[in-house]
């Protein structure tokens, strides 16, 4: 049986090697997506990985400069920032000329992007027939958009023609949006994947098999699309002069990214995504040198050595490491509902029974920071010195206050289940949370549950605690201390359910404000407010590592990358003298 | 035997009611609210009650079922709650790569099989006969997980072997993908079908007629060949033929660990996210296949053996 | 008294049968290791650190230590609870539920063996894995919907064989003779027939155990078996991102701890068919 398979195995190698040619002459990317997308519609995007796939086909009328820190917000389809009135409701917008979209049978020859686009982009957020993903970005922002969403909601067909009063267009390329009242971040909304601009012919003529043709106006055209195993892109012939930028942050010089200062987007002729699910197989293709950069997600270990440096046989490999702080917080969090919770004591003591430094060892090597409250650092509202008295890992107080809080040596206290995902790395979490709240006696249980469960048990409220992470939608605090808002209680964002009348008043007037010195001390107070309640046992801000091969040239980690990767480049010479040695 | 086959064919509608009614149940009673996973992390409470009311959520239950009965018969799935594709589309493109696996997986696994059964039946209860069972036996007692684990890591990732994961529609490009996990599937199944097969061919060895046969003076080969495979083949193929529907569902951990974009996978995919018209396909597509085969079995049964009638 | 000797001669043969001992004695001896757990008298303290994160294995720790620094031996031992008492449950549960559904079907005929054939295909030809997975699931995971899944998926190929075989001895003279001496169907059923098919119920619980100790891993390697306990699906699970840093012992353990008893139900399995299947007497 043995030999049989070796003679079968011989066979297929011997196939194998036939078929396979590596090709050197084209400048190819070779990335790959840990989860299968969700299809090209802009409107649905709300995972990291499916705006990946649509910021390479289409483009929103702002971006976030691909180096530079904190993130900047700049023009791209649009002709530069808006003018905003005095009263911050009038937002004056100019888009640029020539901005043709791809080439697509929906059109009758060229067909350039203009104002009309844009507002037919929003209107498709609001159709009610479509419940977009991304409707919560605009929702109650913009003036006559809410009626108009609420007057199709039982109409047979959607009417795009009505106008409504936020939309007011001056000629092709200039118009304006009325908000509602002041919304800072509104900017921030024209980046993200949900307001890509799309044309309407693209939409009309396909209808629901739209999320298969995406026909934008960026650096890439989508070649084949095979959900679950491949996505192949070639470069857009007819793209704009877009160039790559000639200054970055601090440090970018020294590192070689601004080498291609100048050059003509995008950098690379075609890419190919993978869609590998599991975490082994990502690995081990990318040792191989199969893939050109890999997020680790949580793995580090795998390629760091004791001293968190490079594996020096990944390293001699010219394997580069990226190490960069993320823009997101973790949280073990409890339910208010459940009368037991609102025991402020207790809720401290369960606080200070977590030993965060072994967790931060023993899940993030180390790399994570301790989250003293709700904003992680790069945001405005963030305060280096801020140390919460109640994150300090204190056995002794935790019993302490455990007893005073009435359950002396966790008598009297009920089994505390916190949900998570039931995959490897969250289930060994919150094992590791037990194992501490044990030596205060307190007695958590792990639930594991699929992610939809999940979503279930904290949106209806039947939990007792749970655990996520929550990652920046745009970088705004407003984003972050919203998890903490009575009015976002479940089912929306604040899973805990829990309500600060003063917070609430505050957090109403700060978010209010543009960016200023004022808001800035304002999510100040915000911050330490909740710190000090300790609504949650605050977890990490963790690191985002990722590895890339030599060849890879112009990768910079970055939050909100949709636009990336149309400045990433590729060696070509490193990567024929490498590729000998796998 | 016209008779018998429309009798059967029909038979598929009440298990076809009750398939869709258990699917039906079980996942009504599922953990997921649809909605919510559907609209990601910043849905509100008006959104999500618009989103049910849209998918039908709202409906009575009977209505519900009936949906889903409607669908069992017209094969009409709709589209995917979580991908938004048109599921009859899905199934194809998925239904492609799991078959490239396990179909030529299949047919090796089981002519092998047969090929190492007629051997240890020739040498029944000496060595090489205890041998082979115990591997046999042992190769499929080790967990699937430990050999998809150690395999990939040594054959595909050290010595370069194999692909280490992947799928290329169109044939010859898929073989490199496909043979090390149709590899692991040989060497998975080989035990059970070898442990089968050779309990037939020694209950056909003990009969009469083989005994007749060998007084005749026939040699044993002839023997083992012509007469007692001959009659054992009709267990071998009623065994054989009743897997076949579950070559169509993949082999789940298989195409997850080696990126091949099967049924397997979307079934898994649809059921970590509460994708009922997903599931609710699959779990129909299934059972037809199943009961189709099924009576396919039968008809073969009567082939092989003239002294079966079906009534 | 002809079932007596035919018994007696079964384990006789069985007795004589090296491998089916040695299985046999594995078997024991698991079931030992199960109970002593569930009793507390043994690796009751599996989830202590006794040493350092992924100790290799040692004198002092024998199959290493895991990520927390917990003996990975202690963890196989509890896992071992674990796995037997799914057995164990599976069997309780199909047993009852597949005898009396074949016999049933099997004896009557008509309606009821339409009905129950019904059953069995319409659960037969939805795919296991989708049925187990929702079941536990709809049951809030753990052990507990593990046994309940496992069992109501696993209940049809016993019904089923039950089924054939009861058919077969109905048309026999003795079950004949005690219809004529005023036996009552179900006093024919239980009390003549359904001793007579024991030997299927045997092999098949033998072979279902392993394959319920299959399935458990599997299930608690896609998150949905056994919460907060060890179990080799979930060890192995951690292994998956273990092993390409060379922290190969987690699997090794599980891995190992799961072949024993599967290839000894396996061996125990053959052996028991081959003593106790009438068809293969006198070979």
């Amino acid at each position: 049986m043995k030999f049989l398979n070796l003679v079968l195995a011989g066979l297929l190698v011997v196939v194998a090697s036939c078929s396979k040619e590596k090709n050197f002459d084209e400048r190819e990317l070779h990335l790959m997506s840990p989860e299968k997308i969700a299809g090209f519609d802009p409107i649905q995007v709300s995972d990291r990985y499916s705006g990946h796939e649509n910021g390479k086909v289409y483009e929103g009328l702002f971006e976030f400069h691909p180096l530079k820190r904190p993130y900047e917000l700049i023009p791209n389809l649009a002709d530069g920032m808006p003018t905003v009135s005095a009263d911050g409701l009038t937002y004056t917008f100019k888009i640029k000329q020539g901005v043709l979209f791809h080439e697509s049978p929906a059109f009758k020859g060229p067909r350039e992007l203009k104002s009309d686009d844009v507002f037919y982009t929003l209107r498709r957020l609001a159709d009610p027939k479509l419940s977009a993903k991304g409707w919560w970005i605009i929702d109650d922002k913009i003036a006559g958009l809410n009626e108009w969403r609420e007057k199709n909601t039982n109409l047979p067909v959607t009417n795009y023609e009505e106008p409504i009063d936020g939309f007011k267009k001056i000629d092709d390329y200039n118009f304006s949006i009325v908000l509602k009242r002041p919304f800072p971040q509104f900017l921030y909304s024209l980046a993200m994947p949900y307001t890509f601009v799309v044309a309407k012919e693209v939409v009309d003529m396909f209808g629901k098999e739209f999320l298969n043709h995406p026909v934008g106006t960026g650096p890439f055209t989508l070649e084949k699309f095979e959900q679950s195993n491949r996505i192949v892109y070639l470069r857009n012939t007819k793209f704009r002069d877009k160039f790559y930028p000639s200054e970055g942050a601090e440090g970018d010089d020294k590192l070689g990214l601004l080498a291609d200062a100048g050059k003509k987007l995008p950098l690379v002729d075609k890419v190919v995504v993978d869609i590998i699910p599991v975490d082994q197989t990502q690995w081990l293709n990318f040792q191989k040198g199969r893939v050109d950069l890999m997020e680790m997600k949580s793995m580090y270990e795998r390629a760091l050595d004791d001293g968190n440096q490079l594996h020096p046989n990944l390293k001699s490999n010219g394997i580069r490491l990226h190490i960069d702080p993320m823009l997101d917080v973790t949280f073990f969090a409890w339910n208010y509902d459940n009368p037991i919770m609102k025991n402020k004591k207790l809720r401290q003591a369960l606080s200070l029974a977590f030993d965060r430094a072994g967790y931060n060892r023993t899940f993030y090597k180390g790399l994570a920071s301790e989250a003293q409250s709700v904003i992680p650092p790069g945001l405005a509202g963030y305060r280096k010195e801020f140390k919460n008295p109640y994150t300090k890992y204190d056995v002794t107080l935790a019993k302490k206050l455990l007893a005073e809080a009435g359950f002396p040596g966790g008598k009297g206290l009920p089994d505390i289940t916190v949900e998570t995902r039931s995959d490897t790395i969250p289930r060994q979490q919150v094992e590791f949370l037990a194992k501490n709240m044990m030596e205060i006696g307190v007695k958590i249980k792990v639930g594991q549950n699929t992610w939809p469960e999940l979503i279930k048990k904290v949106t209806t409220r039947q939990h007792q605690g749970y655990t996520m992470a929550w990652g920046a939608d745009y970088p705004d605090a407003e984003n972050f201390l919203g998890l903490l808002y009575c009015p976002n209680s479940s089912p929306g964002s604040n899973g805990s359910n829990y309500c600060n009348p003063d917070f609430d008043a505050l957090f109403k007037t700060a978010t209010q404000l543009q960016d200023s010195p004022e808001r800035t001390s304002q999510y100040e107070k915000l911050m330490e407010m909740v710190a000090l309640d300790t609504p949650w046992i605050f977890g990490f801000h963790r690191p985002e590592v990722y590895v890339s091969q030599a060849w890879l040239k112009n990768f910079k980690q970055m939050e909100f990358n949709h636009s990336q990767f149309q400045y990433l480049g590729v060696d070509l010479e490193v990567k024929k003298e490498l590729s000998k040695k796998f | 035997m016209l008779q018998y086959i429309i009798r059967r064919l029909l038979y598929m509608i009440p298990v076809l009611l009750g398939v869709s009614l258990v699917i039906f149940i079980l996942f009504n009673m599922i953990g997921g609210d649809p909605t919510a996973v559907l609209l990601g992390k910043n849905a509100n409470a008006r959104a999500m009650a618009d989103l049910r009311e849209q998918l039908g959520l709202n409906k009575s239950l009977f209505l519900q079922y009936l949906d889903v009965v409607k669908s069992a018969f017209t094969f009409d799935f709709g589209r995917s709650w979580a991908t938004k594709q048109e599921i009859t589309y899905m199934i194809t493109q998925g239904a492609y790569p799991s078959l490239c696996l396990t179909i030529p997986a299949f047919v090796i696994s089981t002519v092998l099989s047969l090929i190492i059964s007629l051997v240890v039946a020739f040498y029944r209860g000496r060595g090489i006969d205890l041998f082979v069972r115990f591997f046999c036996i042992a190769g499929m007692s080790i967990s699937a997980l430990t050999y998809i684990l150690a395999f990939q890591w040594i054959f595909a990732f050290e010595l370069g072997w194999f692909e280490i994961s992947g799928f290329e529609y169109g044939f010859p490009d898929f073989i490199p993908y496909i043979a090390l996990p149709a590899i692991i599937w040989i060497i998975l199944s080989i035990g059970p079908d070898v442990r089968f097969f050779r309990t037939v061919i020694l209950d056909e060895i003990y009969q009469d007629y083989v005994r007749t046969a060998r007084a005749k003076g026939l040699s044993e080969v002839t023997i083992l060949l012509k007469h007692v495979l001959r009659n054992a083949m009709i267990p071998i193929i009623t065994y054989v033929v009743i897997q076949i529907p579950f070559l169509i569902l993949g082999a789940l951990l298989l195409e997850s660990f080696f990126g091949i974009p099967g049924l397997g996978g979307i079934t898994l995919n649809a059921l970590n996210s509460s994708d009922f018209p997903v599931i609710k396909a699959m779990a129909i597509l299934s059972s037809v296949v199943y009961i189709l085969f099924s009576l396919l079995s039968d008809i073969l049964y009567t082939f092989a053996d003239p002294r079966v009638k079906l009534k | 008294m002809k079932e007596n000797s035919l018994w007696k001669d079964s384990f006789k043969r069985l007795a004589q049968d090296k491998t089916a001992m040695i299985s046999l004695v594995i078997v024991i001896m698991y079931t030992l290791v199960a109970l002593l757990s569930a009793m507390g008298l043994i690796a009751s303290d599996w989830a202590r650190e006794v040493g350092a994160s992924n100790l290799p294995p040692s004198a002092e720790h024998w199959f290493g230590t895991d990520i927390f620094g917990r003996s990975v031996l202690a963890k196989v031992l509890r896992g071992t609870q674990v796995a037997m008492s799914v057995g164990v449950a599976t069997a309780v549960i199909s047993i009852p539920i597949g005898v009396f559904l074949g016999a049933i079907a099997g004896y009557f005929g008509g309606w009821i063996d339409d009905a129950v054939t019904w059953l069995y295909t319409t659960f037969s030809s939805i795919p296991n894995i989708m049925l187990l997975i929702s079941i536990t699931m709809i049951l809030g995971k753990g052990l507990f919907a593990v046994y309940i899944a496992l069992g109501a998926t696993s209940w049809v190929t016993l019904s089923r064989l039950i089924r054939g075989e009861v058919m077969k001895h109905k048309e026999r003279e003795y079950v004949q003779a005690a219809g004529a001496i005023g036996g009552g169907h179900m006093r024919k059923l239980f009390r003549h027939i359904l001793p007579n098919v024991t030997h299927i119920v045997i092999i098949n619980t033998s072979l279902q155990f392993q394959i319920a100790i299959k399935s458990e891993v599997i299930l608690s390697y896609l998150g949905i078996g056994v919460q907060g306990e060890p179990s080799w699906g979930t060890m192995i699970d951690d292994a998956k991102l273990e092993i390409s840093r060379g922290v190969w012992w987690q699997l090794a353990g599980a891995t190992l701890a799961m072949f024993l008893i599967v290839l000894a139900f396996n061996l125990l399995g053959d052996a028991l068919r081959d003593s106790l299947d009438p068809k293969l007497k006198g070979k």
